[in-house]
């Protein structure tokens, strides 16, 4: 678990790099390679970088966009995108369950490390209301909703649908001892298991971006079939979370890269690449997961920080200060 | 983002009440008390602490609040604000924030000059004012953040935290008020009790809204009223009052307006209003035909149409009239403001007053432009088409209107003017398109009963006998008089053999079909012995009303004569059914008049009784009210009707009134089947009418059953055409 003091887990200068290009001063991140909008997630990951960061007013501005322009749901959760160009800003009062759960640990740990009531009580709230609206059971499965309305059993045809990669693993504790009434350790087991059946669905072994479970795991109708861009930060979160199970990663590790180093995005029943994603961003995944297994250290371009677009940039950083923190002998 | 220093200069110059933590909203959720503001306790909201006056409220966050004015020597008052203010120039925000500090603080005197002390100022907390004056309230954060990093021993002012975090809290209120989260604006408003003041009427305007959203309609009308108890700005006042008016109910907006204090040129500040409450207390009456309102409100707008020209009020008045039956008059308004704009509300408001008035065609012509616009226009229009269809006689319809009348029916498969369209067609002697319409309606609503009567005897018209069998197969049991169709009449064959003084041959393959009904109980005699028949030139019968013959039962005590008003209600019920047995319908009648004194079984038995004595003595306008008397079952009450249809039909016919002869036996066809004799009344009527063509048609259709009084009337026909040639 990422507790105590961040200790520059992400660098002053690197920092300073990603809030340039995708921090507005009145504390949204934006993303730039979709409209410039802002999305929960965005706001969640910016909370978890300037906490790694260590930068508090950069936390605290961050926090203070979340909650008064896009914090004004009914259940206390985060509506889910908000764009300049609209008005209202908001213009679809869903919720994304990976943007409030990612906004709930960067709350809780910088609660914890900064000495901050508000923030904790802010995160308490948060996972009352997540564990109270955004979780469903499906069988003997505890499932992570998407969101809290359109994907459940009763919401579409081929309902439940639910996104792998919204399991944001490395959270999921930190909220089990924040809010221990709320059934998290259950929901990351069986995020786990889930994505084991996942992976199984097609001839990669790569899990699609979103499942339908309504029967056998399937891939969800009206979204691309493919392992793309959400199901990519799986790897990250699992080792970011410690989870280091060889059988778990090994697919990744063996399938997400083309024979020059690209990242795949896979065509879920044939196996075929669809894609090839060139940026540090994407490649730098694999390779970490790489060298958390075999120690193999990570190239240096990878290693260098210059930012893109808003994703990968994220993703980089994430991964940089996990090895930093973690496998200083990866970089 | 609005400036947001305004707030507490606002709270100072209004003397605004802002209240104690933890007044103003405990939980459970309540206001304060909504009379005027001081010191006064308020103890029917279990709201324990005195109002202070200009008081600022704290909020949950900062901990080194004040409750009341504090001992004043010992707290050094914070001037950062009124320093900046004063650096700036902003003498209009200076000024308020003198009468702040001096209201919370009653010993302290403002500085000389307040720019004296600028040397220990502060540039970058002047920097932080700064930010929050141009509300940049993240941005602020992050300044007292940094700072906060780099100088561990800064403490940043609490005034400016309190404020930062209320300037917050209204953008978070504001925003999810905006998209209507309306338990997230409660949450907000009640955890920041310092943004419910006069200072922010807007926030307790969305505080207010929220509640009457959330079916807390009390609660609203509490923060409208203390925004009365306590405010002053005039414009915000009436904005109040306008805001509450759709949210409240009457009742309670009163309450709002008993505070209207008079402006001075005397009249009360609301008074621009009367005329919006009037309007929407008739708004709502419109939404609720069970709604009664004051008969001012009505009047007020009454007189706001006339004067201002309004088609909106005119509309108004339309729905409330033409929702409580009283279509003529809505019919004027629906024209004025028809007049005004031709509007697709309009007209359909007209038309419904125009159907409501049995004048569907009009109704017809006026909404058929609009009938596209929603499904509530198109359910007015097809109404008036069926209506329309209905009318009796058939009503001459031009080519264009009958066109674009099927066009509708067909595009909304409606089964009611389908239905309509297939009487129509048999009125006007059509049966194949009848019974083509008949089916459509059939299948669109494959229950209609209706529907299915007439498909049958349409079929049985055009001589579709498998056609006729289908549908009598499959309303076996659901319909009494779908069976009947065709059928040989029992009770004609009865009346051949007891016919008196006519010659006229029993003819058995005659397809006359029988009263409709079968008595409920053995108590109700038979009646088998019609008494003259008014008939037509043949000797077929026109019986009336009666039952299927059935054995004759044994006639028992009333061959006496006896005053029937000495018998209970019950036994006169029995004398009478016995005095029509022996066709003394006449006293019979009189025996059902006492009988009908009784109640349930025995009155609606009576009633019946009575009509049918009556029409068996020959007063037909007699036997029409006796069957009002008391309700009957759909079955008798098909008897009768087709009974007096009958009797009228006969009546027209032996008057000379052909015409009407016509009408009337049209009228009886809808719900009965039309036997053959009457078939043969009918084709005599034509025939006086010289209508040749409809004569011969009709005469061939009976006659096809071997009818010899029909193969008479071809004959008559045939003989009245050569004698136009010669």
């Amino acid at each position: 678990m990422e507790q105590g003091v961040a200790a520059s887990a992400v660098t002053p200068d690197e920092w300073a790099l990603y809030k340039d290009k995708f921090l507005d001063p009145a504390g949204r991140i934006i993303d730039n390679a979709n409209g410039g909008i802002s999305h929960s997630e965005g706001q969640g990951y910016g909370l978890l970088l300037s906490y790694l960061a260590g930068n508090r007013g950069d936390f605290d501005r961050i926090w203070a966009f979340t909650r008064t322009e896009m914090m004004v749901r009914d259940d206390g959760l985060v509506a889910w995108k908000w764009d300049p160009a609209a008005k209202p800003h908001i213009s679809d009062t869903n919720n994304a369950s990976d943007g409030d759960l990612l906004i709930a640990y960067g709350l809780a740990l910088a609660g914890e490390a900064w000495h901050r009531p508000d923030l904790t009580q802010s995160a308490n709230g948060m996972a009352a209301s997540l564990a109270a609206g955004s979780l469903e059971t499906v069988g003997d499965l505890v499932l992570l909703k998407p969101g809290n309305s359109g994907f459940a059993s009763g919401d579409r045809a081929d309902g439940p649908v639910v996104n792998p990669s919204y399991w944001v693993f490395e959270a999921l504790p930190v909220l089990a001892e924040l809010a221990p009434a709320g059934p998290w350790n259950e929901l990351a087991d069986n995020g786990r298991a889930l994505l084991v059946r996942a992976m199984k669905i097609g001839p990669s072994n790569l899990p699609p971006d979103w499942v339908s479970l309504k029967a056998e795991p399937a891939v969800a109708d009206g979204f691309p079939q493919e392992f793309s861009y959400n199901a990519l930060r799986i790897p990250l979160y699992l080792v970011r979370a410690g989870i280091h199970d060889r059988d778990l990663l090994a697919p990744f590790m063996s399938q997400m890269l083309d024979d020059q180093g690209r990242v795949r995005v896979v065509d879920i029943a044939t196996g075929q690449t669809r894609q090839l994603l060139a940026d540090s961003g994407y490649r730098i995944i694999p390779a970490l997961v790489s060298c958390v297994l075999d120690g193999k250290p990570l190239a240096g371009d990878l290693q260098s920080f210059l930012p893109t677009d808003y994703y990968p940039s994220t993703l980089q950083l994430l991964a940089l200060a996990y090895a930093r923190r973690h496998h200083p002998e990866c970089l | 983002m609005k400036p947001t220093v305004f707030i507490a200069a606002g709270t100072a110059l209004l003397g605004a009440v802002v209240l104690h933590q933890g007044g103003y909203f405990s939980s459970p959720v309540t206001l304060p008390n909504a009379a005027q503001t001081g010191d006064t306790q308020s103890p029917q909201d279990g709201y324990s602490k005195p109002i202070a006056v200009a008081q600022n409220g704290k909020t949950d966050a900062a901990p080194d609040g004040e409750r009341s004015p504090p001992a004043a020597s010992s707290r050094k008052v914070d001037e950062t604000a009124l320093r900046y203010f004063a650096s700036k120039g902003d003498t209009k925000r200076l000024n308020a924030e003198i009468a702040r500090l001096k209201a919370l603080y009653p010993d302290w005197t403002p500085p000389d000059n307040p720019l004296a002390v600028r040397q220990q100022g502060d540039p970058q907390l002047d920097q932080m004012w700064k930010l929050y004056s141009a509300g940049k309230l993240a941005e602020l954060r992050k300044a007292i953040a940094d700072r906060q990093t780099a100088e561990a021993n800064w403490q940043p002012p609490a005034d400016l935290l309190e404020r930062l975090a209320v300037a917050e809290a209204r953008e978070q209120l504001v925003n999810a008020s905006n998209l209507k989260q309306y338990d997230a604006v409660i949450r907000v408003g009640s955890t920041n009790p310092s943004l419910l003041t006069c200072g922010d009427v807007d926030v307790l305007w969305r505080v207010a809204e929220a509640f009457a959203n959330t079916k807390r309609e009390d609660r609203a009308k509490d923060a409208y009223l203390y925004i009365l108890n306590n405010c002053k700005k005039p414009e915000e006042r009436y904005a109040t009052v306008q805001k509450a008016l759709p949210l409240l109910s009457r009742q309670n907006l009163d309450l709002l307006l008993a505070t209207e204090q008079k402006t001075p040129d005397g009249k009360g500040e609301f008074a621009a209003l009367r005329g919006d409450i009037a309007r929407q207390s008739v708004a709502n009456a419109d939404a609720d035909p069970k709604l009664s309102i004051p008969d001012i409100d009505i009047a007020t707008v009454e007189g706001l149409a006339k004067e201002g020209g309004l088609a909106s009020d005119d509309l108004l008045l339309g729905w409330y009239y033409v929702r409580r039956d009283k279509p003529q008059v809505a019919e004027t308004w629906f024209r004025k403001a028809r007049d005004k704009e031709n509007t697709a509300k309009s007209s359909q408001g007209l038309a419904l007053a125009l159907i409501n008035q049995n004048r569907p065609a009009e109704a017809e012509d006026i909404l058929h432009q609009w009938r596209d616009t929603d499904d509530d226009t198109r359910k007015v229009y097809l109404a008036a088409v069926a209506n329309l269809l209905a009318v009796t006689p058939p009503p001459p319809l031009t080519p264009d209107v009958l066109q674009r009348m099927v066009q509708e029916v067909y595009a909304a498969k409606d089964s009611a003017s389908a239905q309509q369209l297939g009487w129509y067609a048999d009125a006007l002697n059509q049966p194949q398109t009848a019974a083509q319409w008949f089916k459509l309606a059939l299948d669109w609503k494959p229950d209609d009963e209706p529907s299915a009567y007439g498909l049958a005897l349409t079929r049985w018209k055009i001589g579709d006998k498998a056609g006729v069998k289908d549908i009598q197969t499959a309303w076996a049991g659901r319909s009494e008089r779908i069976p009947t169709v065709g059928e040989r009449s029992i009770e004609t064959a009865a009346l051949g053999k007891r016919k008196t003084g006519k010659a006229a041959p029993v003819d058995t393959s005659e397809e006359d079909a029988p009263v409709q009904r079968r008595p409920a109980n053995q108590d109700e005699a038979s009646q088998d012995e019609p008494s003259q028949a008014k008939a037509s030139q043949d000797g077929t019968a026109a019986p009336r009303a009666g039952k299927a013959g059935r054995t004759r039962q044994v006639v028992r005590g009333c061959s006496t004569t006896i005053d029937p008003a000495s018998l209970s209600p019950e036994a006169a019920l029995s004398r009478g059914w016995c005095l029509m047995q022996v066709n003394r319908p006449v006293e019979a009648a009189a025996a059902f008049e006492v009988a009908l004194r009784g109640s349930g079984k025995t009155r609606t038995d009576a009633a019946y009784g009575q009509s049918l004595a009556y029409l068996r003595a020959g007063l037909t306008d007699r036997a029409a009210v006796a069957a009002s008397q008391a309700p009957l079952d759909s079955d008798r009450s098909i008897e009768i009707r087709t009974a007096l249809l009958e009797t009228q039909a006969n009546t027209a016919f032996d008057q000379g009134r052909y015409t009407e002869t016509i009408l009337s036996l049209d009228e009886r066809a809808r719900i009965a089947p039309e036997r053959t004799g009457l078939m043969v009344l009918r084709g005599y009527a034509y025939l006086k009418l010289r209508r040749f063509a409809d004569a011969e048609q009709v005469f061939r259709a009976a006659a096809a059953t071997g009818n010899h009084d029909a193969l008479r009337g071809l004959n008559d026909v045939k003989a009245a055409r050569q004698s136009n040639f010669q």
